[in-house]
């Protein structure tokens, strides 16, 4: 292989990383996965451990159907990836359940729900059943980054300003508390998130310059 | 191989695949889940009697520390005597009713915790009501484990759901038993004022949660009923038996 097919590769896998983290977010961009981005992102632990679960999920159920993409028979291709996309998901929610109880308990549901995730699926239909094994991967470490940048965003705001912590610790200062300020407490619910998740979608649209003028 | 045949084998490999990641998963990690259950119990009993701070973050020791230090294992009859732990076993097992003290270092019953088990609206919901020992007042209640809809029934969980029992009665004004109940809506809005003391707000959007709730605390407490009436009567003393404290009725000594 010459040089500059070489260069060529590399800076194709650096693409197919760097994509879904800005200019084809997944939340972003593309509107998948919001369901999730609401429930989770009440404090920055809890999106946290959900964004490297997503991650963990997508890229190696990208990387096991990549792997297959030969052998799996086109007609039940689907099941294929939902039994992979299953399997790895029922792993995660194991490892959580014995290792991190207390957040696998706040999390509850959702853990469970990433199988209905449509990035998961989405990558694999689109991207891992027609690239090979190692960019499906980084792929998938991609669109779980881009998933997981968003959600942390998110969760950054909601836990500042609804209760003036960062990570479980208080960054509020209590002088300014004493001075009258409150915590908002509509950034606990969903609502909050699904404002925030509009207006960052905003941003990156004012910063790209995208949306109206490609379309 | 026709394709058909080729799409079965790999169908019948992927699932033999899977079931057995999946099966080495979760045998593998079950006794590390079955602590953490416990743990998550005996934190929950914590939580009802107020001993520890639900916003806190605890160290598994720090809980089993508490825990052996302040809450002390027991079974009563249906006559709400306390059973000797060691002159139990000629009893029949499945008429004892478990119940735990919380004991302080006066060997004084602060508080006694009733294990809740009923029926939800998807599934069984499990919990800790803990009573002061006057015998009729709520110290706290918990939720380790149910099955309602995260948002909606899922709220029983929550702190703001729980703290509304504090305080509240299980007797009436002339002192007669009388459940918790849980309204529907905000229970000022919804009761009598005399009667408030024995209703806890509802939670918006989940009616059968509540209703479920209070059928199955009304059945629980009328099976406690004779060791409250007990406590009512301050009829329980404890005394510290080698490593141990011993309850039993004053009255019978």
């Amino acid at each position: 292989m010459s040089h500059g097919a070489k260069m060529k590769k590399k800076n194709n896998a650096l693409k197919i990383f760097l994509q879904p983290i800005w200019s084809k977010n997944p939340i972003n961009i593309q509107m998948l996965g919001i369901c999730s981005a609401l429930a989770v992102t009440v404090q920055l632990k809890t999106a946290l451990v959900m964004a490297l679960s997503m991650t963990f999920v997508v890229s190696c159920s990208s990387f096991m159907i990549s792997l297959f993409r030969k052998q799996i028979p086109k007609n039940i291709r689907i099941i294929v990836e939902l039994s992979v996309i299953s399997t790895f998901v029922i792993l995660t929610d194991e490892f959580l359940r014995a290792y991190f109880y207390d957040i696998s308990k706040q999390l509850s549901v959702f853990v469970g729900l990433i199988i209905t995730n449509c990035i998961v699926m989405g990558r694999a239909e689109a991207f891992a059943l027609s690239n090979p094994p190692h960019l499906a991967f980084i792929d998938g470490i991609g669109n779980g980054f881009g998933y997981g940048s968003v959600l942390l965003a998110v969760a950054f705001i909601r836990e500042l300003l609804g209760s003036g912590k960062c990570f479980g610790f208080q960054v509020v200062p209590d002088y300014l508390y004493s001075m009258g300020y409150e915590n908002a407490g509509f950034m606990l619910l969903a609502p909050a998130a699904f404002i925030i998740i509009g207006l960052l979608i905003w941003l990156q649209k004012v910063l790209t310059k995208d949306g109206e003028l490609n379309r | 191989m026709s394709d058909r045949m080729k799409t079965i084998c790999f169908a019948f490999a992927l699932c033999l695949v899977c079931s057995l990641l999946l099966t080495a998963a979760s045998t593998g990690l079950k006794p590390l889940q079955v602590k953490n259950i416990q743990m998550d119990r005996k934190k929950n009993i914590l939580l009802a009697i107020g001993l520890i701070d639900s916003r806190r973050i605890y160290q598994a020791s720090e809980i089993d520390r508490l825990y052996k230090k302040n809450i002390f294992k027991y079974d009563t009859d249906q006559t709400g005597t306390i059973i000797d732990p060691s002159a139990a076993p000629e009893m029949a097992q499945d008429n004892l009713l478990p119940i735990y003290l919380a004991i302080d270092n006066n060997n004084k019953i602060i508080s006694y915790i009733i294990p809740i088990e009923t029926r939800g609206l998807w599934g069984k919901i499990n919990g800790y009501l803990a009573l002061q020992s006057d015998g009729s007042t709520i110290k706290g209640f918990t939720v380790y484990k149910h099955f309602e809809t995260p948002g909606l029934g899922g709220e029983i969980e929550k702190k703001w759901f729980q703290k509304n029992f504090v305080g509240k009665k299980i007797v009436d004004q002339n002192n007669h038993f009388m459940s918790i109940s849980i309204a529907k809506g905000r229970a000022a809005d919804q009761v009598p004022e005399e009667k408030l003391p024995n209703y806890v707000d509802g939670i918006s959007g989940a009616t059968l949660t509540g209703q479920y709730l209070t059928k199955g605390l009304q059945k629980i407490l009328s099976e406690y009923e004779p060791a409250s009436v007990r406590f009512r009567q301050n009829l329980l003393q404890c005394r510290m038996q080698t490593d141990e404290p011993w309850c039993e009725n004053e009255k019978e000594k």
